[in-house]
């Protein structure tokens, strides 16, 4: 169970924004933080972290206190027992591959579990490339391998595949649920791709002006109307074509594309790279088995 | 045939300085680079000092500052059996305060140019200060860390002012290179004068052009 | 999409199967979904909940025809044709309001629909979707 409770003046480019966040995760959530840039998303993470320090607040981690300012307890970055993916990987460009995972294991601890993770973001053939000669979703498979070499137990992810383009993206989605599974981590995300939020998290925060206005489960929170529709999707706006009288919205579903017919009052707001959900009804759809 | 003292001399001297100046310049640079203390930039201006001041004002202040009529100099001769006066130890105190900025400000530029995601990656990892410094920091400062070196070294190698206020003219303790260069001409031995020149200007030009081919990336390009 | 606003005015369920009638104005529509009001919050009889069906969804046919199979009839008149060379929009004014229905641009020529003509748009029960 983490309990968070942190209060903190930021300082931006807006002015002065105060922070509040009241948040309880259960151990093995997948939490995202979702909202507009400077909504106090990744100082949420750093406070986590121990990177930034709130003006007075309270976050307790399976019933050890971390931060505690009435207390006056406060731990080091160093004593806090999670892993982080930075927004730009963070990779140390001296190291190769392997170093940067070496570098991460503990004192005495048994360095197995680097062969496995080089195994399973399948590092095998870059672990002796230095990161600079490596692809962002390369470099990024590094970081999460490397997040979790010390095995812990929170993930904080801060909007690790932002940079990267749509099938790149997919393929680190299906990395992240893999490690949340397997190592059974309580997961904190920061996204801005409904997407992506729909697919990973078990729950998603939404922030605005420091504070969490809504939270719940992604696909109601995201869809404005609860709708009896039984064959739902979300997905982004590749193109809208008119066509005699009508439109075609062609919408990239994970790595698949598929049009929708749709009529100019429904493509008035929308344009590409939107995230959209296409529904219909369980009637409509054909089934057949592939050979 | 010339006299090699005076030039094995200033030598030494560059070499002990940059040393020295290496392992009090990268915590100094760490501490302008980070800190937020409201003296930094009263420290800041004390470091530069020397860019600006005429090297016969320092070397005044520090001759002043090493006399043993003083009680700093006094203190220093009588605890530590030193006497920084006309001598090649106060030669090589003088040299660090004439070279600190040219140690200190490449490596503070190179700090605050490092993205502070490596060190707090290294943080999180669990990694004290002192290996994230040892282990991430500097090995990506590095063309920063030479060229630190190299500037005190080289800088080191052309004092003038400082050595003649506070070491005056001893052969083998304090006559250095430029002194030479100096008594040479004055004595209208402008040959030898001429070869020691010679042999600082080449020395110095080497250095400096090492340095850039380094940094610039070029002696890399070469080897592939 | 068509979106129509009424109140649900009965409930039949069936395994995870409902039929759902519900008023707008004088008309009753009747949709067929996989949501039971136990699966959906939104069912409750006498709920305000909104109809929607697709334009290209809409059957049009210029007198009411008795023997079809089909549940959901509006009655209305053509206000606007907007013709294309394989696809057509027609508007009818209904007592439910405009009702948007694609029809393909031979089926216009064949029961020569112009502006004014009186006409009946049907929908199939399984074309209906419910939203809160």
């Amino acid at each position: 169970m983490i309990q968070l409770l942190l209060h903190k003046k930021l300082h931006t480019a807006k002015g002065m924004m105060p922070l509040d966040i009241d948040l309880a995760i259960t151990p093995g959530e997948f939490v995202t933080l979702y909202g507009a840039s400077g909504a106090g998303k990744t100082s949420t993470l750093r406070m986590i972290s121990g990177l930034l320090t709130p003006d007075n607040g309270k976050l307790v981690v399976n019933d050890v206190v971390w931060l505690d300012t009435s207390k006056k307890t406060n731990l080091k970055p160093q004593q806090r027992k999670l892993g982080f993916v930075f927004q730009d990987y963070a990779l140390f460009p001296n190291m190769s591959v392997l170093k940067n995972l070496e570098y991460a294991l503990e004192k005495h601890q048994d360095n197995s579990i680097i062969t496995e993770l080089i195994d399973m973001m399948e590092l095998g053939e870059l672990q002796h490339q230095k990161p600079s000669t490596l692809s962002g979703g390369q470099q990024q498979r590094v970081a999460l391998a490397r997040a979790l070499v010390q095995q812990p137990e929170i993930l904080l992810l801060d909007e690790p595949l932002s940079a990267l383009d749509t099938k790149m993206r997919i393929k680190l989605q299906d990395y992240i649920l893999k490690v949340h599974q397997k190592y059974k981590l309580t997961t904190i995300l920061v996204s801005h791709n409904i997407g992506e939020i729909i697919k990973l998290s078990d729950r998603v925060c939404l922030l605005e002006q420091g504070k969490i206005i809504k939270s719940g489960i992604p696909s109601t929170i995201f869809a404005t109307h609860q709708m009896s529709a039984k064959f739902q999707f979300t997905g982004e706006v590749l193109s809208i074509q008119k066509e005699e009288v009508v439109f075609i919205v062609t919408v990239l579903i994970g790595t698949n594309v598929v049009k929708v017919i749709a009529q100019e009052s429904e493509i008035a707001n929308l344009t590409t790279g939107d995230t959209v959900i296409v529904a219909s009804k369980a009637f409509n759809p054909v089934i057949q088995k592939v050979l | 045939m010339i006299d090699w003292e005076p030039l094995i001399l200033t030598f030494k001297l560059a070499l002990i300085t940059t040393v020295l100046l290496l392992f009090l310049g990268i915590p100094l640079a760490y501490w302008l680079a980070y800190s937020k203390s409201k003296i930094k930039p009263v420290i800041e201006t004390l470091v530069s000092m020397p860019l600006v001041l005429p090297p016969t004002v320092i070397g005044f202040y520090l001759l002043l500052a090493f006399s043993p009529s003083n009680t700093f100099g006094n203190w220093v001769s009588e605890w530590l059996g030193l006497h920084l006066i006309f001598s090649f130890e106060g030669l090589v105190i003088a040299s660090i305060f004439y070279s600190l900025p040219f140690m200190v400000q490449p490596i503070q530029a190179g700090l605050s140019s490092l993205p502070k995601q490596y060190k707090e990656a290294s943080y999180v990892l669990g990694k004290s200060k002192f290996k994230t410094l040892l282990k991430i920091i500097l090995p990506n400062i590095k063309p920063a860390l030479l060229t630190g070196i190299v500037l005190s070294f080289a800088h080191t190698i052309g004092e003038f002012g400082v050595v003649l206020m506070i070491g005056g003219n001893i052969p083998g303790k304090t006559k250095v290179a430029s002194i030479a260069i100096y008594d040479e001409v004055e004595a209208l031995n402008y040959s030898t004068a001429n070869t020691y020149s010679l042999i600082l200007l080449i020395i110095t030009f080497s250095i400096l052009l090492i340095v850039y081919l380094i940094n610039g990336g070029y002696l890399k390009k070469m080897n592939r | 999409m068509n979106t129509l606003t009424g109140q649900i005015s009965t409930i039949e369920v069936n395994g995870s199967l409902a039929l759902i009638t519900t008023r707008v104005n004088d008309v009753f529509f009747t949709a067929i979904i996989v949501e039971t009001p136990e699966t959906a919050s939104y069912l409750k009889l006498g709920a305000t909940i909104k109809v929607l069906f697709k334009e290209t969804e809409v059957i049009i046919a210029t007198q009411t025809p008795e023997y079809l199979s089909l549940q959901n009839k509006v009655i209305g008149q053509v206000t606007q044709v907007d013709k294309g060379v394989l696809l057509s929009k027609l508007v009818i004014n209904t007592s439910v309001g405009d009702i948007v229905s694609v029809i393909t641009t031979k089926a216009v020529n064949q029961l020569g629909l112009t502006k004014g003509n009186h006409v009946t748009a049907m929908i199939k029960t399984n074309e209906i979707l419910l939203s809160e």
